[in-house]
């Protein structure tokens, strides 16, 4: 590209008026970036909505796309797409966690024998706050566990693999050794809504009150991210774009939320509940689905508009050029294994409560679907690449898989080898594709 | 002794600590390894347990068929082996286990007496375990008729991953989806996943209406019990497998053989092998007889009763 | 060439940086006065930069003294270094090719709202307006930096020196990997910046560039300061001849001469 002369004598005055791009022939995606949307997220949840429609036409029943069904799965994802936010971040620095399902069990069976023989030995049976201290725990736990790793990893130099390969031996042990591999049954009362069922939701109510906050929340960004953009005289989406992102998003949002209160609560259920026989109670967002959903919200924001998440990616991308920009990168990396290690901690409160029992095999094999959703969703190994709205896409994305073909009566082993496939295949599109928008 | 994953409730509660007691009894000394579920890893501490002198081998085998190079080896050099509670395909070991057959069809029997007539769906064990397909076999002896007749209607029926109580818990809610609830019987292979299975017929109000089976005598499986979400947990007092072994291991280290050991018949295996058996009656526990595992010290009466109802269980006063 | 009263800019006094039994720099001494441009030279393995790696904080010096404006400084890290006011565009650019041009010209420093969060639209604005003195033409500020061609990512590495008010700058290698247009403009940015006050370390491997560019020229070999010469007072020969023989000029004979070519 010819490159005019630049004047050598004084500075150019300040340039104002935004710059034009050279138009482009229509196509999808000049229209995407026009509007700039992630082609990738597009793609992904194009691919999902594709998933969800042959299931749909293929199950016996016809049962993938019933409230019910799409409820159950948003319960039944949470727990990965959890973790797969934070490991995220994790790949993105060039490392890897293996030991995520054995750090799950240990802190798992910790805040299992703290509700169920610790707490009630001082607090007594039930006590409303026995789930507050018991997720704390759980929590802190967690973090300290990631932190330890993480200083290995960073401070002493030892490769992540070996640290966490160690980790996944370690913690299993643990696990069991904490209660001598006996199961821990029940979790308290109020611990266990952490896991969804039909007390774990907020109701048809608070979640129209969530979809319309979001909603707002939606609209607010874009009327902001536009002043902002406007100010500096930078070049806007056209209008069109704008209204329809914002349509669409909120229509998805407000949909969803109708969709899942059309779930209603199990008859045998409402009695319990005090109410009349027949009546309809939506069960609404389930909690493990808010906190996942709020999971997702915070890393993103964390990923994309803190200084950490800025570190974080550009160590991804050239860990020399980050030291040499004077980015504390060991200390990066501490605090990614940390984040990973609380977002454990949070998993396991769901996945126990869920299941209403603590049992030393938990989380067995679960570092490999963390990992899977974090790449299917567009993390690549290479460093530098990956989003957390993607991760827990792949996290939807798998479990889908997963559910609709135990509806159709697909058995284990033939099931492991469509989700290996869909893995590779989901990476080879990626890679096809980012060699051929490098050229 | 070969273990292939020591990680189990069971084995360093009951198992090990009868094994032990047998063998001091007799006068033998207990050494063992632990394979992590590994069958490369189980060849190896098979060989090494052989160097450190072994006179007999109890192997918990974590494949039937890859572990054979191993036994065989140790068979070649004079050196008994006991097949504990799963099955190895070598004619010239010992198989002493519960008769897993049996297990499946009192599972059966149990919920069969509760429903004899509504759909069923059965929640397996681990797909390359070769107990999970006895247990459904003796399952499907006790079903078969009803079946046929069509008293009893299969909707719902799948291995479960490392019977992994989670996934259990996932695949009966796709079943209780794709039969809009619908499920009056759910055959689970074990108490784990039974855990699974109750959890999430408690999220749809069906828990205590369905009928729920399992095994192993699980702490939190009795409570169930108690409770009324679960029917019936068949228990095999692994302390009784554990002395049978641990007896049968000092009679063949002093030379007896194999036909001569107490209480043996011939069972046929999958892989068409003639084994040599000793094959334990397990029990089935329902609410009526709860008392048995309180009197055999397997669980306390506390917490058998955690939150049961006064009178409603005998067993609980 | 300036004429610079007082100290000068920067001093490197006995810098000495060894690796293991190997003296990469031994016992030099460099000095740099401002609105000067010093080239830096040398064969393959003569030191250049790891001596000024010393100044840039990417590793520092074993033992030796460096003086900003007549005053010792400690250097022990690149953050050290920018906040003297010494900012480097490395050979590799140091840039990280997942993200886009104003992220790298802030990496490390970025700016900040005053919530804490990243204030993205800040740093693109003042990426623009600084692209727009050093090069109108570059225009993908939202693509990673990876898309870009050899010429613009010069570009970004050099505005990331140039924004934050640098004194004194090292340009290891800065046309190597460019085209002939491109090297024009770089070149022309030097003069500018030398007629701004600022001083520029250039380390090169191009004679002729050097001769354009510097004002001293001082040759290295094999870890040594062979000396430092006004570029007026020599020329190209006695320059090649310090590089490959180590000879200063008044040393050098006619058959040394003819053996250079």
């Amino acid at each position: 590209m010819a490159e005019t002369k630049v004047s050598a004598a004084e500075p150019l005055p300040e340039a104002q008026a935004p710059e034009r791009d050279e138009h482009e022939a229509r196509s999808i995606r000049s229209a995407l970036r026009s509007a700039e949307i992630d082609a990738r997220l597009a793609g992904m949840l194009a691919a999902l909505a594709i998933i969800w429609v042959v299931f749909q036409t293929i199950t016996p029943g016809h049962t993938f796309m019933t409230p019910r069904n799409l409820w159950n799965l948003s319960v039944q994802t949470s727990v990965v797409a959890i973790m797969a936010t934070g490991m995220v971040l994790i790949i993105v620095t060039r490392n890897i966690d293996l030991s995520v399902g054995a750090v799950m069990a240990a802190v798992g069976m910790v805040m299992a024998v703290v509700q169920h023989d610790w707490l009630p030995e001082w607090l007594g049976f039930d006590h409303p706050l026995t789930w507050v201290v018991a997720v704390i725990v759980g929590l802190v736990l967690g973090a300290a566990i990631g932190a330890f790793q993480g200083a290995i990893v960073a401070y002493v130099g030892v490769p992540a693999f070996i640290v966490t390969l160690g980790g996944y031996l370690v913690w299993r042990g643990v696990a069991w050794w904490i209660a001598s591999g006996q199961t821990i049954a029940p979790m308290d009362t109020l611990f266990r809504r952490l896991g969804g069922g039909a007390e774990g939701t907020i109701g048809g109510t608070w979640s129209w009150i969530v979809g319309i906050a979001a909603c707002v929340g939606i609209v607010l960004l874009q009327v902001m991210r536009r002043r902002r953009r406007a100010r500096y005289g930078f070049r806007l989406r056209p209008m069109w774009a704008e209204i329809v992102l914002g349509v669409v998003a909120c229509g998805a949002v407000l949909l969803a939320i109708w969709y899942l209160n059309r779930y209603y609560l199990p008859p045998g259920l409402v009695e319990q509940r005090g109410a009349a026989p027949g009546t309809n109670i939506s069960l609404g967002l389930a909690i493990p689905v808010l906190i996942a959903l709020g999971v997702m919200i915070v890393m993103t924001f964390i990923a994309n508009r803190r200084r950490f998440g800025r570190y974080v990616y550009g160590i991804g991308g050239n860990p020399e050029a980050a030291e040499l920009a004077g980015i504390k990168t060991k200390r990066t990396i501490v605090k990614t294994f940390t984040l990973m290690g609380l977002l454990v901690g949070l998993a396991a409160a769901v996945q126990i409560a869920r299941l209403n029992a603590a049992v030393s095999s938990l989380g067995v094999g679960m570092e490999l679907n963390v990992i899977a959703a974090a790449v299917i969703g567009g993390t690549s190994f290479t460093g530098g690449i990956g989003t957390v709205s993607g991760a827990v896409l792949g996290a939807l994305v798998m479990q889908s898989l997963v559910s609709g073909m135990v509806l159709m009566g697909i058995e284990a082993p033939l099931q492991d080898i469509v989700v290996g496939i869909v893995l590779v295949l989901a990476v080879t599109l990626d890679t096809i594709i980012r060699r051929r928008s490098a050229k | 002794m070969s273990w292939n994953n020591y990680n189990e409730e069971r084995w360093a509660k009951w198992d090990e600590p009868a094994i032990k007691a047998a063998l001091e009894a007799g006068g033998a000394e207990y050494i063992s390894t632990d394979a992590g579920s590994s069958t490369e890893q189980q060849l190896t501490d098979i060989e090494n347990l052989i160097s450190q002198g072994a006179d007999a081998l109890i192997v918990l085998a974590q494949d039937a068929e890859a572990v054979l190079p191993g036994v065989q080896s140790a068979l070649e050099q004079g050196i008994p082996v006991i097949a504990y509670d799963r099955l190895i395909e070598d004619p010239g070991a010992l198989y002493i286990t519960f008769d897993n057959v049996e297990v499946g069809r009192l599972q059966a029997e149990a919920v069969y007496a509760q429903v004899p007539k509504g759909n069923y769906v059965f929640i397996k064990g681990n797909a390359a375990d070769a107990n999970s397909d006895f247990l459904r076999g003796g399952q499907e002896e006790v079903l078969a008729d009803a079946i046929a007749s069509g008293d009893i209607v299969n909707v719902g029926e799948s291995y479960t991953d490392n019977w992994d109580p989670a996934v259990a818990q996932t695949n009966m809610e796709q079943f209780l989806t794709e039969n809009n609830n619908d499920v009056q019987a759910v055959v689970a292979s074990n108490d784990g996943m039974a855990g699974g299975v109750v959890a999430a017929l408690e999220a749809q109000g069906l828990a205590g209406q369905v009928a729920v089976s399992g095994q192993d005598g699980d702490l939190a499986a009795l409570n169930r019990v108690a409770l009324g979400t679960q029917t019936v947990s068949v228990w095999k007092d692994a302390r009784e497998l554990g002395t049978a072994a641990g007896e049968a291991a000092v009679a063949l280290a002093q030379g007896t053989a194999l036909a001569d050991i107490a209480g043996v018949v011939q069972f046929d295996s999958p892989g068409g092998n003639s084994m040599t058996s000793i094959l334990l009656t397990p029990i089935a526990i329902t609410p009526d007889n709860l008392d048995v595992v309180v009197d055999a010290g397997w669980i306390s009466q506390e917490e058998l009763c955690q939150g049961v109802k006064p009178g409603t269980v005998a067993a609980c006063g | 060439m300036s004429q610079q009263m007082g100290p000068p800019l920067v001093e490197l006094q006995d810098i000495r940086v060894a690796f293991g039994g190997v003296h990469a720099v031994d016992g030099v001494t460099v000095d740099l006065l401002a609105g000067e441009v010093v080239g830096l030279v040398g064969g393959n393995g003569a030191g250049k930069t790891t001596l000024i790696k010393t100044l840039s904080g990417a590793h520092p010096a074993d033992s030796g003294t460096i003086l900003i404006d007549g005053e010792p400084v400690t250097i022990t890290s690149p953050r050290d270094a920018k906040a003297l006011g010494v900012e480097t565009i490395y050979q590799t650019l140091a840039l990280a090719d997942n993200v886009d041009a104003p992220a790298n010209v802030f990496l490390g420093r970025e700016l900040t709202t005053r919530f804490g969060n990243l204030d993205d639209d800040a740093m693109e604005d003042a990426t623009r307006k600084l692209m727009n003195r050093l090069n109108p033409k570059f225009l993908n500020f939202v693509v990673p930096v990876q898309s870009l061609s050899g010429g613009q990512r010069q570009s970004v590495a050099i505005a990331r020196a140039v924004h934050f008010n640098a004194r004194i700058l090292i340009m290891d290698e800065p046309t190597a990997a460019l085209g002939p247009a491109e090297t024009k403009q770089v070149r022309d940015l030097i003069k500018q910046l030398r007629h701004e006050g600022i001083g520029i370390f250039l380390i090169s491997h191009d004679i002729h560039d050097v001769f354009d560019l510097s004002d001293r020229i001082s040759v290295m070999l094999q870890g040594k300061l062979v000396g430092t010469v006004n570029k007026d007072d020599v020329t190209v020969d006695e320059v090649l001849a310090m590089i490959i023989l180590g000879k200063l000029p008044e040393e050098v004979t006619q058959k040394d001469l003819a053996e250079l070519h």
